[in-house]
């Protein structure tokens, strides 16, 4: 069914069973299919060679690349003849030990802890620790709880959006940066007139790309301002950002009033005319690079394989359990499921932890002995590299581009690369059409409309269509109207809390007490950038695993054990170069704009370091090594 | 009335001028222009994101150079800088060689890992990573170069250097116990020793997250103090902006009345003291809750969270395991709950007396005209201890309690129309009488 290279199938009754004529089911010499997908690469002999023989291909290294959460080293060989990447690879530089932390200590330290593997979705980790840790030890938060979770989630992703869209990628589209790399571009911009002037009130391209520029284009300081909304909002109830101090195992710790709902209320209210805003001006800057020159539709392109876990429970469904997790999944405002090639293959959960493996073949990890687990809780076949088996052990070590070069891991799924995306969330909700009945958002199969309530601008109805190409214009789309979605899932999460209190309904946590014996947990949830997964093994009552995946680990994974490379670095190879500025001023736009809608948040995937150099550094490199 | 503004802005020149040469001005203070470098170690960025939420001042303000006093600041800062490449990196070099053209502050985000492990085989926990590659043959890896070390070096020419975070002032979660990279601070890291050019040791600037307000507002005072403008900001022996954090968050805590009357939270979500759900408000120096997290709104106990102490040095270990009762407020909260239990009912019994109109008891004969519910005449007891409660709140003062007439001060007004109100009026004489 759902699975092409690992060899589990499914009953008469849906069970997933491991395949007994195969001889180790798990073993890594079988190069996986990868749909179509297949990314060809050179050897990094190849590469080498034709460095040494070739002036005009050059090694170009981003590092840090800037404008990310956090920062992210890239290095890649250009042809600037050609105008192709030949070569890319992606380095997350900073290991802070955060699994390694979590080890013997009580499990209720992980919500409080985890937070701080991310400081901008650190309520996204600490929300995910609290379902692991509500499955490890089986509490089910009530509704109030829940809906609060979710409204936290809501609020978090309502400051990453913004902060994506005009202060990371934004200025990426800006007059500042167009000007210095694509002249011709600019020029057009100025007398191309913006299809939606009238949501966004800008008359031109140009006039929209000068208020783009960091810093000082009013779009940027806007965003700024909305970040610091969501944040208001989101200290009312959490304590404060982006750390929570109000997640608790069992529900949340706020106290919530009628003054709490209607400050936040007011808050999310203010992002309704701005998702109307946002969604318009990136359809313009899409739809204006296209027609400026369709080869833009290359620019970060990769194959269509996107994953999501879901998010947003459904108060009355959620119970915590494994056993019930495809229930319950289902019912979220986003539906959980796997997208490959562009097609939904499953939208249960358990179908996509079974499909989760994490390999450490070119990152700074020794491997780990033996399998803890063959199964999971429900008896489904595990791999010896699923996050329940595997360890965390460190070994920094001189990076070698042949065998390892960064602090992150290699997670697949099927054994193919995935993109963890916020916009993963809209595809699968889209496609799956299980999204829970509610006035605003109706998902059609082939698109989501969103129903947008009148404000200052007029009530208006968004419609995000599943795109044809999967590129990097089409990932910042799907963010902009991201923020439509999200704010719609919190009107009616506000709508499900207002309701609660009417019936009295307001406990926000449930009473527990932790179990001896060896306990499970596994929290699927996202952050404002995707797919976050926490999984967690107890013993009588002590720590004794804890592995955490983020988007950004998977989506700034080093090459596999099969040599397909990560999601970023695909992107990177696809990538033609539009760029038009000399040779000496070779800014490396089209990479940067193909890795940077991702919206890279490196803090939680290793924890990378920022270091002073927002260093775009060209290096000539000879063939008896580098030298700069 | 003359406006004054800058020329060429369109308005008509009658009106709107160039101020005169030599005019008196808004006091401005000799610094023009500030350079603000960030680097960031083991962090998590939460203390940029905090940052850019502060409003007193905000960040893009102070960028501007819009706030009059205040020089501008030249930030520069991975995520937030404008310039790129070899444009970005260059003042960071000027500052190092000593050759800036205005004074520096450096700012740091992220515990420092101690580097040395991992150098031991080759490798690095935290640094640049295509540095590391390039510094040598590819193949055999190379030296890290970490913020910590370009920090080294930046710091004695710095004006201020200032510690951002936990992670940044006592190690933090990197630090914490079993953490595999050998995690500390930055004071840790420059050494008792370490002076900045003005002769300030680190200052630090605590907090997991801090509210940004608390970042913003010590670097405007030192700003400020430095023009001449300010008063000279106080630090504690730990180097925390004193004004901020000589108070323990307990004690402007909006639940700290409820310990005073010892009343607990027993479920998360209650409104009460949150101290035996895990709460170490009381031995912690912050300031969250009486100025909140993000534009004065939240804050940790404000909106329902124990504090687990993460401005302090020993966070996390000396506040977990998490969610658990300090084992200190066995002693501390029944101390709390034997002597408010007395307190409460004595403030309960004023409270009750104060939330009548003094109207009602002396016109109305004790009865409240409300419609909304029931309310009882004070009884015997009430009355007894009210009494002389009022003999000494009103002892040596010449306004006595009660209600006069007021009638009174109409000497030649009628007496009351029959019928209107005449029952109370009744009563009011009756009493006064």
């Amino acid at each position: 069914m759902c699975f092409k290279n690992l060899p589990v199938e499914f009953d008469s009754e849906g069970r997933p069973y491991l395949r007994d004529d195969v001889r180790d089911p798990y073993g890594t010499e079988r190069s996986p299919d990868l749909n179509g997908g297949s990314i060809s690469t050179l050897s990094r002999d190849q590469i080498e060679d034709l460095l040494a023989r070739n002036g005009h291909i050059q090694q170009k290294n981003f590092d840090p690349v800037t404008r990310v959460a956090g920062a992210l080293a890239f290095h890649s060989v250009v042809d600037l003849e050609e105008r192709k990447v030949l070569e890319s690879r992606s380095v997350a530089t900073l290991f802070r030990g955060y699994e390694i932390i979590m080890m013997g200590r009580d499990p209720r330290d992980a919500i409080y802890i985890t937070s701080r593997a991310c400081g901008v979705c650190g309520g996204t980790h600490s929300g995910t620790a609290a379902l692991a840790t509500e499955m490890a030890i089986g509490i089910r938060p009530p509704p109030m709880g829940i809906v609060l979770r979710n409204m936290l989630s809501v609020l978090e992703y309502l400051l990453d959006l913004p902060l994506h869209l005009f202060m990371l990628a934004g200025p990426d589209f800006s007059e500042n940066i167009i000007r210095k790399t694509n002249p011709e571009v600019w020029e057009r911009a100025t007398r191309t007139e913006a299809p939606h002037a009238n949501v966004h009130g800008y008359g031109t391209m140009g006039e929209l790309m000068t208020d783009m520029n960091a810093l000082t284009g009013s779009l940027y300081l806007e965003a700024l301002g909305m970040t610091r909304v969501a944040k208001e909002a989101y200290a009312l109830i959490g304590g404060k950002f982006p750390h929570p101090q109000t997640m608790v195992p069992g529900g949340v710790s706020a106290t919530v009033s009628i003054s709490t709902m209607q400050e936040v209320y007011l808050r999310l209210q203010q992002f309704f005319d701005y998702a109307k805003k946002c969604a318009a001006i990136y359809d313009d800057i899409c739809d204006f690079f296209y027609e400026v020159n369709p080869r833009y539709r290359d620019v970060g392109r990769t194959p269509a394989n996107l994953i999501d876990l879901g998010v947003w429970d459904d108060p009355e469904a959620y119970d915590a359990t494994y056993e019930n997790c495809n229930e319950w999944g289902e019912k979220r405002w986003a539906t959980p499921g796997v997208i490959v090639d562009g097609r939904l293959v499953t939208t249960k959960l358990q179908n996509i932890n079974l499909g989760m493996e994490e390999f450490i073949d070119h990152s700074f990890y020794e491997e780990w002995e033996g399998q803890t687990f063959k199964t999971d809780p429900l008896g489904a076949p595990l791999s010896p590299y699923h996050p329940w088996n595997k360890e965390t052990k460190p070994r920094p070590q001189a990076p070698n581009w042949r065998e390892k070069y960064t602090w992150s891991t290699s997670p697949r799924w099927d054994r193919m690369p995935m993109d963890a995306e916020c916009t993963a969330r809209m595809w699968t909700t889209a496609a799956a059409q299980l999204m829970p009945e509610n006035p605003y958002i109706e998902p059609t199969g082939h698109s989501l409309k969103l129903l947008l309530p009148a404000g200052r601008l007029p009530e208006m109805e968004l419609e995000w269509k599943i795109p044809d190409v999967w590129n990097a214009f089409e990932r910042n789309r799907g963010r902009a109207y991201c923020v439509a979605y999200t704010a719609l899932v919190g009107l009616n999460t506000w709508h499900q809390g207002m309701e609660l209190m009417k019936a009295g309904r307001t406990d926000v946590s449930a009473e527990y007490k932790v179990p001896k014996g060896q306990r499970l947990g596994v929290g699927f949830w996202g952050a404002g950038r995707g797919y976050v997964s926490h999984h967690m093994m107890l013993d009588d009552g002590v720590v004794t695993n804890y592995q955490i995946i983020t988007p950004s680990t998977i989506n700034a994974s080093p090459r596999d054990p099969w040599g397909t490379p990560g999601m970023y670095e695909i992107a990177a190879l696809n990538t033609p170069i539009l760029e038009n500025s000399p040779a000496d001023k070779f800014q490396g736009i089209d990479i940067q704009r193909s890795i940077r809608s991702f919206d890279p948040c490196m803090p939680c995937t290793t924890h990378i370091h920022t270091d002073q150099g927002i260093v775009t550094r060209e290096v000539n490199t000879c063939a008896c090594g580098a030298d700069d | 009335m003359t406006i004054h503004a800058p020329a060429g802005l369109g308005a008509p020149p009658d009106r709107v001028q160039a101020p005169e040469e030599g005019r008196r001005r808004v006091p401005e203070g000799p610094v023009k222009v500030v350079h603000a470098f960030w680097m960031a170690g083991m962090s998590c960025d939460g203390c940029s994101i905090a940052a850019t939420g502060a409003t007193n001042p905000k960040v893009e303000d102070l960028l501007a150079g819009i706030i009059p006093g205040l020089p501008k600041v030249v930030l520069h800062h991975p995520v937030l800088a404008e310039e790129v490449g070899e444009d970005f990196i260059h003042p960071f070099k000027l500052a190092e060689e000593g050759k800036l053209d205005a004074p520096y502050v450096c700012i740091y985000e992220g515990s420092i890992a101690d580097e040395r492990i991992a150098a031991e085989h080759g490798g690095y926990f935290s640094a640049m990573g295509m540095q590391a590659m390039e510094d040598s043959d590819e193949e055999e890896g190379g030296t890290p170069f970490s913020t910590a070390e370009r920090m080294g070096r930046m710091a004695p020419g710095a004006a201020a250097v200032i510690a951002i975070g936990t992670c940044a002032t006592w190690g933090g979660i990197p630090a914490a116990a079993g953490n595999p990279t050998g995690a500390m601070s930055l004071m840790d890291f420059l050494g008792k020793d370490y002076r900045s050019a003005l002769g300030l040791p680190v200052i630090n600037i605590p907090g997991c997250a801090p509210i940004g307000d608390n970042f913003t507002e010590t670097v405007a005072a030192i700003l400020l103090f430095l023009q001449g403008i300010g008063p000279l900001p106080e630090f504690d022996e730990l180097g925390r902006p004193a004004w901020l954090f000589e108070e323990t968050v307990h004690r402007g805590c909006t639940r700290a009345g409820y310990y005073e009357e010892g009343i607990f939270a027993e479920n998360f979500g209650d409104k009460e003291c949150l101290v035996e759900v895990g709460c170490w408000g009381p031995v912690v120096n912050c300031n969250i809750v009486s100025r909140g997290a993000q534009s004065h709104m939240g804050g940790c106990m404000a909106a329902g969270g124990p504090c687990i102490g993460c401005t302090m040095p020993g966070f996390p270990d000396k506040f977990a395991p998490f969610y658990t009762a300090p084992p200190g407020s066995a002693v501390s909260s029944t101390a709390s709950r034997t002597l408010g239990f007395g307190i409460r009912r004595l403030r309960a019994l004023s409270n009750h007396d104060r939330n009548r109109e003094v109207r009602w008891d002396a016109v109305a004969g004790g009865e409240v005209p409300s419609g909304w519910g029931e309310i009882e005449k004070p009884g015997l007891l009430d009355k007894t201890m009210h009494f002389f409660y009022e003999k000494l709140q009103f002892s040596g003062n010449k306004r006595k309690p009660g209600r006069d007439d007021s009638r009174k001060y109409f000497a030649d007004m009628p007496p009351r129309a029959e019928g209107m109100q005449a029952p109370r009026d009744a009563d009011e004489t009756a009493e006064r009488g």
